[in-house]
């Protein structure tokens, strides 16, 4: 059965073209055929954050309009069986496409495809209502600060009022050491406020930034934190229960080691919270 | 002297997501009902002024706000009063 996901968040910036580019990859390394739409029109970002942006000839404006088929417009990923682009126009506006195009299209797609990704724009406005037009379910992503999870709330409820059934969450950008001291929102002060099931944690990592600079998402790193965060997210996506989070805790710092040898510290108590290899309450809903 | 070598080897505890908490818990009500603070400000003393007619009313502990439940929002309130004015009670009601 194939299903189209979209990737959203109402605010910018947050992720969601990375977000997007990574479970891509993240699929198609489990085997899966994946299509990763970007519906940001006029401001397209995901070609290149999959570093295939020499390789376009035909956008999804060309495909609506019938300028062009759709398999010609879709471009091939070399490095994984399996994942391909569907670029944004970059010279046209979001008007250039209708909420019943991209369910037409998506419908499409559906029948070659096991997974549709769309990368969504920020907003709430037209390219948010194209890009849910077609979608079985949503993604949200948020960051753990006060804007960013506003927007999700806005959000969730437009999805729910568009009868997108159960949106979930990533929490993107978790940085463990101010959780720690209290001056980040944590997973269980983001769910309790949004009341949404979480499909994942992503640390804040200079991978990403690194990876960007590449074309080359770190979901093909074995050894990434952030590509392991994302390919969990996948294996999630696909049905997989028991999947444990990454675990988000940094590593031990010399004073740490040495507050806990005076006996004055835990064993990284957080470290095993983080990552208890039980599936935690979203992810309950997220397997069934 | 633990507390002290942790400020300087850990940094500042400022615990600064709890107000990011609470900012939140408030923003997004008044985003769902659609209510500006100034709003919700007047319509906060609009119902104490009709509680004072019939009560006197301890004005530092008054607590009026807008709550998200599990049915939607509710607005919560907790008005502590000093004693009911009979008289005026009686004319009222």
């Amino acid at each position: 059965m194939s299903e189209c996901i979209v990737i959203t968040s109402g605010k910018g910036g947050v992720g969601k073209t990375t977000s997007t580019a990574n479970l891509g990859v993240a699929l198609a390394l489990m085997g899966k055929k994946v299509a990763v739409v970007d519906a940001d029109i006029g401001l397209r970002n995901l070609d290149v954050i999959l570093g295939l942006e020499n390789r376009i000839v035909y956008d999804l404006v060309h495909v609506i309009e019938g300028e062009c088929k759709l398999r010609q417009a879709l471009i091939k990923d070399k490095r994984v069986d399996g994942l391909y682009l569907l670029p944004a126009a970059q010279t046209r506006d979001k008007n250039a496409v209708s909420p019943e195009n991209m369910r037409d299209l998506v419908k499409q797609m559906k029948e070659e495809f096991d997974y549709v990704l769309i990368d969504c724009p920020a907003g709430i406005e037209q390219g948010f209502k194209n890009s849910i037009a077609g979608a079985d379910r949503a993604i949200i992503v948020t960051t753990p600060e006060v804007s960013a999870i506003r927007d999700a709330d806005r959000i969730i409820g437009l999805c729910e009022a568009a009868e997108l059934p159960e949106p979930m969450l990533i929490v993107n950008r978790f940085r463990a050491k101010l959780v720690k001291r209290g001056d980040m929102l944590n997973k269980e002060d983001i769910l309790e406020i949004l009341a949404i099931p979480l499909i994942g944690m992503v640390p804040d990592h200079e991978d990403v930034i690194i990876t960007a600079n590449r074309g080359y998402p770190a979901a093909f790193d074995e050894k990434s934190v952030v590509g392991e965060a994302y390919r969990r997210i996948a294996r999630r996506i696909t049905g997989e229960t028991d999947v444990p989070f990454v675990a988000t805790e940094e590593p031990e710092t010399m004073w740490g080691a040495v507050k806990r040898w005076m006996g004055f510290a835990p064993v990284q108590a957080g470290a095993k919270a983080q990552d208890g290899g039980k599936p935690q309450d979203g992810l309950k809903e997220v397997a069934s | 002297m633990i507390n002290l070598l942790d400020r300087f080897f850990v940094g500042r505890h400022t615990g600064s997501k709890d107000d990011a908490k609470s900012r939140l818990k408030i923003l997004l009500v008044h985003d769902q009902v659609d209510l500006t603070p100034s709003q919700m400000d007047a319509m906060r003393a609009e119902i104490l002024a009709v509680i004072a007619r019939y009560a006197e009313i301890e004005p530092t502990k008054v607590d009026l706000r807008l709550e998200r439940g599990d049915d939607g929002v509710n607005l919560v309130s907790s008005v502590a009063v000093r004693r009911v004015n009979a008289r005026l009670a009686a004319v009222g009601g």
